[in-house]
C-alpha cells in the first residue's frame, strides 16, 4: 500500500486497469445474445433465462479480473451461468441417471419414415414432420444433465473441450451424455410426432 | 425393391453415425464409414436426416435475447 499522492507508474495502472475492465465489459455485452440462446434452453422458461443471465453478468462484471484474456469468454460467461443455475437448486430436481428405454440412433427417421405414404421419401420431406413446437417441447423434456451437453455442444456449438470445462465433467462424459442425449432427443421427438 | 428398408442391418454403421458426425473418429474409422455410406444408400440417408435434424433443431428453438435484457445487461456495466 501506498502512502500519499498516487506515483506516476500508479496512475498509469489505475488506468489501464479501468480500460481492460470497460473492453472486458463491452465484449462481454457483445456475447449478451448467445449466451441468451444457450441460456434459455438450459432452463424451462424465458424469465428463468433472464433472471440467470442479469445474475450472470452482475457476477461476471464484478469478477471480471478472473478471466484470462485471450481465453475463450462465451465459455468463461457460461461456465458462471451454469453454475449459477446449479446454485439455484437445480439439481434438486435431478432426474434419475438412468432412462427407461432408450432407441438407436436411426429410430426416428424410421419412425417418421414409416408414416409417409411413399416409399423411399427424401430426408427434407421426412424432417417437415417435425412441427417447431415439438422440437421445443422435445428438447425441454430431456433430463437435465443431458440437456446441458446437448444445449452446449449442438446449440452452442462449443467444442466437447470447453463443454467440458463448462461444465466441469470429463470429455468422455461430455461424449456419452451427447450421445444420449440426442437419442432421448429423438425419442421423444418420435413420441410427439408419431403417435401409434 | 417395393421392401421398406429400415437401416442396412449393420448396427456397426448406426453406432459409428455420432462420431461421425462430430469428427471424432479416427482416420481409419472415418474412412471405413465413408465406404460404408457410398454403399448403403439406406444409412446414407439416415445420415443425412440426422445432420439436417441438428441443424433444425438449431433453427427451431432459437429465441433471441430481447432490447430490455439487453438494457439492463448493459446497466450493470461498472464504468459511466
Amino acid at each position: 500500500m501506498s502512502e500519499g499522492a498516487p506515483t506516476a507508474a500508479e496512475t498509469r495502472r489505475i488506468a489501464e486497469e479501468a480500460r481492460d475492465r470497460v473492453r472486458f465489459e463491452e465484449e462481454a455485452l457483445e456475447l449478451s445474445d448467445q449466451v441468451f440462446r444457450v441460456a434459455r434452453r438450459l432452463v424451462n422458461s424465458r424469465e428463468e433465462a433472464e433472471d440467470l443471465v442479469q445474475d450472470t453478468y452482475a457476477r461476471a462484471f464484478r469478477s471480471w479480473q478472473q478471466y484470462q484474456p485471450g481465453t475463450n469468454l462465451r465459455a468463461w460467461l457460461l461456465r458462471i451461468l451454469t453454475n449459477l443455475n446449479i446454485d439455484k437448486g437445480r439439481r434438486q430436481q435431478r432426474t434419475p441417471d438412468l432412462q427407461p428405454l432408450e432407441e438407436g440412433d436411426y429410430f426416428l427417421y424410421n419412425r417418421l419414415e414409416s408414416t409417409m405414404p411413399d416409399e423411399n421419401p427424401d430426408e427434407e420431406r421426412v424432417i417437415e414432420r417435425l412441427s417447431q413446437n415439438s422440437v421445443v417441447d422435445a428438447l425441454a423434456e430431456v433430463p437435465h444433465d443431458f440437456r446441458d451437453v446437448l444445449v452446449l455442444v449442438d446449440i452452442g456449438e462449443f467444442s466437447y473441450a470447453e463443454a467440458a470445462q463448462i461444465l466441469d465433467i470429463p470429455v468422455g462424459t461430455v461424449m456419452s451424455r451427447l450421445h444420449r442425449g440426442r437419442r432421448i432427443l429423438k425419442q421423444k421427438l418420435a413420441e410427439k410426432t408419431v403417435s401409434v | 425393391m417395393g421392401v421398406r428398408v429400415m437401416g442396412c442391418g449393420c448396427g456397426d454403421c448406426e453406432e459409428m453415425m455420432q462420431p461421425y458426425m462430430d469428427k471424432v473418429l479416427s482416420d481409419e474409422q472415418m474412412r471405413e464409414a465413408q465406404e460404408h455410406l457410398e454403399a448403403c444408400p439406406p444409412c446414407e440417408k439416415r445420415y443425412h436426416f440426422e445432420e439436417s435434424l441438428r441443424r433444425y433443431v438449431r433453427v427451431a428453438v432459437d429465441e433471441p435475447i430481447s432490447a430490455e435484457l439487453q438494457a439492463k445487461l448493459a446497466g450493470l456495466r461498472s464504468a459511466d
